[in-house]
């Protein structure tokens, strides 16, 4: 890394840094994975080495429970996780896709039972990329991001 | 797939073999009535929302097999009314019967009744999603009148009209006849054509599906004239609702040069899509249609009570 670099977003020491997310939905992303005490550092419309246009997140102190990557995955399947440990990247991945997405998001669907009675929600994948997901009980399909995240 | 104990909820939970085996005991049924066939059980019929013929038809199913019958045809009579959860509702029910057969205003609803029963659910039409008793009646009737259906030596050409984009009954029995050696024809107003995604999987299965322009040609070019009814809700202005509707009306004039074998089904109720002239030609075939409600489901409450297999 270029020692001119400037760094566009506060370094934390210890904890996750969620990279390539869509910017549109990275104010969203914040609001779902910030637990009340959380630092969290946000960045939008960075310029990827790609040259595309990104959104980047950092979570100090903590890293993802299985819920927030389940809900980051029908986010911004796209998105990579980075570990970091005293200023250094430990490790780095791609999101994993689940066979399905369990009680985490709302169904578009108004008239989906899902809507009106205290039940759990399932979202089927039928394709990864795009994310196209299929409720369990309307049998609806969706575009991943489209949904709502309980 | 075994049937016993299983539930009936969507289309897509039946296999090619399944739809084959229900139409074959429908068939057994009607041939060979069963009258204490299910001696000693009892359904419940839970209707969320009005029916006439699914509700009717199971009925008679039932009785017409032994068994016996309790349930409700209107929720403002039930602890719904007083705030009661479906999942109550499904666990007190099969506290009593022996099979539930539903029908419930949201899409989903009888999937989610799967989850909490320990006895068979029989989806009798859940919101805008599946209907698939229906569609397992309207296979047998086609299947009754050009039994080549099934073993794919002639094609036939079945023709949907009217309501293509929201109608489950077309929906079902669309995806049902995938399986089979057929040619689909589709005509429906402007907004209500069927979705792409039909189309698509008609193609990638080597069906052709192709839009024509008249319901005269429709009836001209096919063997099965499957028609729809058009709901005025789907129209946001209603003189545009009374201009579809005297162009979507099917008169006995239009099957002048249709084929002698022609049939014409609608799930029923039809309002003013089929005029009354139709009634008295050969082609009519939707009140047959809907008595073989009662072979179709009384081979469903046999496979799913375990007394057929």
């Amino acid at each position: 890394m270029s020692a001119e670099r400037t760094r566009q977003v506060e370094a934390i020491a210890h904890g996750t840094v969620i990279d390539h997310l869509p910017p549109e939905h990275t104010l969203k992303a914040a609001t779902v994975l910030a637990l009340p005490d959380d630092q969290i550092f946000i960045g939008m419309n960075f310029i990827s080495k790609k040259g595309v246009a990104k959104g980047v997140i950092k979570i100090a102190g903590r890293e993802l429970n299985q819920m927030s990557l389940s809900q980051l995955a029908l986010m911004a399947p796209e998105a990579t996780i980075n570990i970091i440990r005293d200023y250094k990247v430990v490790s780095k991945q791609l999101i994993s896709i689940p066979k399905s997405f369990d009680n985490i998001a709302k169904c578009s669907n108004p008239n989906c039972i899902t809507n009106f009675q205290n039940c759990i929600t399932k979202f089927e994948v039928i394709e990864k990329k795009p994310l196209v997901v299929r409720c369990f009980h309307c049998e609806r399909s969706f575009q991943g991001d489209s949904l709502h995240l309980r | 797939m075994e049937f016993n104990g299983r539930h009936i909820v969507s289309l897509r939970d039946l296999s090619k073999e399944d739809l084959l085996k229900i139409l074959s005991i429908a068939k057994n049924l009607e041939e060979k009535p069963q009258p204490d066939l299910l001696s000693g059980f009892l359904m419940a019929t839970l209707f969320f929302e009005p029916s006439t013929r699914t509700r009717l038809s199971f009925e008679a199913a039932m009785s017409r097999l032994g068994g016996r019958v309790i349930g409700f045809a209107d929720a403002n009579s039930t602890s719904q009314k007083k705030g009661e959860s479906l999942a109550d509702t499904i666990r007190m029910a099969e506290q009593y019967a022996d099979v539930i057969v539903m029908r419930h205003p949201h899409d989903g609803a009888a999937r989610l009744a799967t989850e909490v029963s320990g006895i068979p659910i029989i989806n009798g039409g859940d919101g805008s999603n599946q209907h698939p008793t229906q569609t397992c009646l309207d296979l047998y009737t086609i299947n009754k009148l050009f039994p080549n259906l099934i073993d794919d030596s002639d094609q036939l050409t079945v023709a949907f009209a009217g309501d293509l984009r929201y109608g489950r009954t077309v929906h079902s029995l669309f995806e049902a006849l995938l399986h089979f050696n057929v040619k689909i024809l589709t005509i429906a107003p402007k907004g209500l054509e069927l979705p792409e995604s039909f189309t698509q999987k008609a193609t990638a299965k080597g069906i052709t599906v192709t839009v024509v322009e008249t319901l005269q040609e429709a009836a001209e070019q096919s063997d099965i004239l499957y028609m729809t009814r058009l709901q005025e809700e789907r129209f946001p202005d209603p003189v545009e609702f009374d201009h579809v509707k005297s162009s979507y009306r099917l008169n006995a004039r239009m099957l002048k040069n249709a084929k002698e074998s022609l049939r014409i089904l609608h799930p029923l109720p039809r309002v003013n899509e089929i005029a009354t002239d139709v009634d008295e030609t050969e082609h009519a075939h939707y009140f047959p249609q809907a008595g073989n409600g009662i072979p179709v489901r009384q081979a469903l409450l046999a496979l799913v009570l375990g007394k057929i297999s």
